[in-house]
């Protein structure tokens, strides 16, 4: 097992040294002079130029990419652009924030997503079972910064319960997280639903069920730990993306976490902003893929490691 | 005069929407509390020396001050300067500085201060993008510790104006000697309010710097929030998460009429909106087809149905309270006359003109909108425009190219007179010196006659005069449709009722060194 995941831990040195390769030559294939952009476009040409040469980007890109690379190597990601700090303390300033965000709004996902596909599977094909899809279906298609703004107009202005956007308090938790949960928790409810339904199928509930076992013991101990692992799949995958930033989320509710960073790092051309957050969430992928497939191995005992 | 017809064209635009201003208040202004004012995006640096944009000198523009500064009104009056006086040559320049001021951190604001900030900006190493605005001042000397001198290579007029630029303030030499690169994120001014922190992505915050020279704030803290999305803004506002937000969108003013807690504000706003023709090739280098697409729009009809009202269909080159604005003229709807200059130059509805327009989204005001009723209204009389649109950044890159590789045929843009004065204004848009990639003039105009005049609007001192040049200059210009000119945007802010006191300056900042929380 440990073996294992040593090994995998080795093999994401490579898929890092892709990623930063990919995403160096990507952001300077975008259209748009990034020397332009950061010196304003009311900047003078000479101001540009000498701009360009500030940033090194009048060098060629092979000793771009090899100066880029050695920085990397000793935890240099370099200065932004366009504020001039050190994209460590950018980077620093958002990741907790996304974490926050991202396990407040998983919370949420789990808790409503599991709990409605485990209500909806024990009565399939009922009213409750109906209503519970519909439900998870509107969800899923409510596009976040809509659902947020929503959320914002019922809960902050008309109700005045919770602060309408911005970080502080638990309190200012709630909304992004609720919001970014929904979406989440629909899918997670589908698939737990579908899941369950097949293990509820299956002929060793049959016998627990013939030879008297309740019904909540059934659900809960012999169903639903064996329907857990394409579930386990699909947080494992919904945490990545929402760890990538849940961008619409965290600009709706001026939430400043990794994505806004990236997306404005990508307007304004801020390559070392756009190579680190992109580092930093392919890292991100990499851990939560291991994680998944170690939870694989603990939930189900017929997996081995070796 | 102009100032009063500012002040009449406000109440003009808020009276016909049903608002009232925040006016002058009634009660005696209440010391205390935190304002908080939302705004689109964060700070990119607070050097004051090292930005480039809007929502940063609005920031910079409470901590830190400027020799001259530029009154809401458009006037050019002293702040951290007491009095200048300038030689008969037009190239020397004495200012005398106001005593007794010192920075936060205690060091004195003096001569030498006023000089270390000077050639700061003006060396090259410093790479301070408004270096331009005084790069024409060959020397900054010391003549005693209240007074500085500037000498210029020629005359030039608008240096005061250009010295209100937030990019030229005052900063502490100690503290900029002592942080080095981290100055940037904790700044050190004169002025109303001192630096407090700086969470990035989500706030910036000041307190009031009892020591100020001038009246003190009343607020105790001034906070910039940072909420990017326009409808979650104005949400927060309405929550009281905020006391005010900045662009609030035209098409929510109706709603917000009915409001209890929230007024809305209508100011004028420096930048001009446009679409320029690229005058050196075809079809375009045929001024009848330029005007006749100048006649072919109805502007009033897009700044009251795509704006909601909250502009000011263009009369000049530059918008009102720009110093040196007269009004010119406007090119009035006229389908008739649009099909007969046509019709002159060739074309008609069997053989329409056909050209590609390139514009921005998202940008300007509901800029794609705007792009596509014009596309509207010109195949009204024939002219076939096909729309084109990229991301800002590259956009900029696609209308900046060099004569002999652009074949931009027209394009939209807005432009910003952030000194306040006519110079920057024009001399950047229209010399034929300023052709790209050098200057802004991106659709190659050149007239000489033009060039002359904005040379002479450079080196007379005399307003009176400049004035004039610069009205002939317009008038040419506008004769000979350079642009198809649109709009001046105005700045549409949301305030709690309780917010008193608050400047939106035409520069598109929020000043809130005179604001006050009524109880």
């Amino acid at each position: 097992m440990w073996a294992y995941i040593v090994k995998r831990l080795l093999l994401t040195l490579p898929v890092i040294f892709g990623v930063a390769f990919v995403v160096f030559a990507m952001v300077r294939v975008i259209p748009g002079d990034p020397a332009q952009i950061i010196a304003g476009e009311t900047a003078t040409k000479d101001f540009v130029e000498a701009v360009r040469k500030d940033l090194g980007l009048d060098r060629p890109l092979l000793q771009q990419f090899a100066s880029f690379m050695g920085n990397l190597l000793r935890g240099d990601f370099g200065r932004s652009i366009r504020s001039r700090a050190p994209v460590t303390i950018e980077l620093a300033a958002r990741i907790p924030n996304t974490l926050t965000l991202t396990f407040a709004g998983l919370l949420v996902a789990v808790v409503v997503g599991v709990g409605a596909g485990i209500v909806s599977a024990v009565r399939p094909y009922s009213f409750v079972d109906t209503a519970v899809m519909i439900v998870a279906l509107a969800g899923l298609s409510m596009p976040v910064f809509w659902s947020g703004l929503m959320l914002i107009l019922i809960f902050a202005v008309r109700l005045g319960w919770l602060p309408a956007v911005g970080t502080g308090s638990l309190a200012h938790l709630v909304l992004p997280a609720v919001t970014l949960g929904m979406a989440t928790a629909a899918i997670i409810a589908r698939m737990t639903r579908s899941s369950m339904l097949e293990v509820l199928r299956s002929d060793y509930i049959r016998t627990a069920r013939a030879k008297g076992v309740g019904e909540p013991t059934v659900v809960n101990r012999h169903a639903f730990r064996n329907a857990l692992i394409p579930v386990i799949t699909v947080v494992g995958l919904q945490m990545g993306t929402l760890l990538s930033g849940a961008v619409l989320t965290e600009s709706v509710f001026a939430w400043p976490g990794v994505g806004r960073l990236l997306v404005e790092g990508i307007l304004t051309r801020d390559y070392p902003i756009v190579q680190a957050a992109v580092l930093v969430v392919a890292l991100a992928f990499v851990v939560v893929n291991l994680v998944v497939d170690v939870l694989y191995a603990v939930v189900d005992p017929r997996i081995h490691y070796s | 005069m102009r100032r009063f017809l500012i002040v009449l064209a406000t109440i003009v635009l808020t009276g016909a929407l049903g608002f009232s201003a925040a006016a002058a208040p009634a009660v005696a202004p209440t010391r205390g509390g935190v304002l908080i004012v939302g705004s689109g995006t964060d700070a990119t640096t607070l050097d004051g020396h090292l930005y480039t944009d809007a929502p940063t000198a609005t920031i910079m523009d409470h901590i830190t001050e400027t020799l001259f500064e530029l009154t809401p009104e458009g006037k050019v009056q002293p702040r951290l300067a007491l009095s200048y006086s300038v030689a008969a040559d037009g190239r020397t320049w004495t200012i005398r500085l106001r005593p007794g001021v010192r920075f936060h951190d205690g060091t004195p604001f003096d001569a030498e201060a006023a000089k270390f900030n000077l050639d700061r900006v003006l060396n090259p190493a410093t790479r301070a993008n408004w270096r331009f605005l005084i790069d024409r001042v060959t020397q900054v000397s010391v003549v005693d510790s209240s007074t500085i001198r500037l000498i210029t290579n020629a005359p030039f007029a608008p240096l005061l104006a250009h010295l209100t630029h937030t990019g030229l303030a005052m900063q502490s030499p100690t503290a900029i000697q002592r942080l080095g690169a981290d100055y940037a994120r904790s700044p050190v001014g004169t002025g109303a309010f001192r630096f407090k922190e700086w969470v990035r992505g989500d706030r910036i915050a000041l307190t009031r710097n009892d020591d100020y020279w001038g009246d003190k704030a009343f607020v105790d803290e001034v906070q910039f929030r940072v909420v990017p999305d326009d409808g979650a803004r104005l949400a927060a506002l309405e929550a009281g998460s905020l006391h005010v937000a900045v662009r609030v969108p035209p098409r929510e003013i109706e709603r917000l009429k009915g409001s209890r807690d929230v007024t809305v504000q209508l100011n004028e706003s420096l930048r001009t909106i446009y679409a320029a023709f690229n005058v050196s090739r075809p079809p375009f280098n045929d001024k009848r087809l330029r005007q006749a697409l100048n006649y072919s729009i109805n502007k009033r009809a897009i700044v009251s149905s795509a704006l909601a009202g909250t502009a000011r269909v263009s009369d000049a080159p530059i918008a009102p309270n720009v110093e040196g604005y007269s009004k010119v003229m406007t090119y009035d709807w006229d389908n008739d006359r649009a099909e007969a200059l046509l019709r002159e130059a060739g074309f008609s509805r069997q053989r329409p003109l056909r050209a590609i327009f390139h514009h921005p989204s998202g940008r300007y005001i509901r800029d794609a909108e705007i792009a596509a009723s014009i596309q509207g209204l010109a195949r009204r009389v024939g002219i076939e425009l096909e729309l084109r649109t990229l991301e800002f950044g590259a956009y900029i890159a696609l209308t900046s190219r060099p004569i002999e590789q652009n074949d931009i045929q027209m394009y939209m843009l807005g432009w910003g007179t952030v000194t306040g004065d006519a110079d920057y204004g024009l001399y950047a848009l229209f010399h034929s010196s300023q052709w790209p990639p050098v200057g802004f003039n991106r659709g190659f105009y050149k007239n000489p006659q033009v060039d002359a005049l904005l040379d002479r609007g450079r080196t007379t001192v005399d307003q009176a005069e400049r004035d004039k040049i610069y009205a002939e200059a317009m008038k040419i210009i506008m004769d000979d449709a350079a642009w198809l000119f649109l709009h001046s945007e105005s700045q549409v802010t949301g305030f709690r009722k309780n917010v008193q006191g608050l400047i939106v300056h035409p520069s598109e900042r929020v000043i809130a060194t005179k604001a006050w929380l009524q109880r």
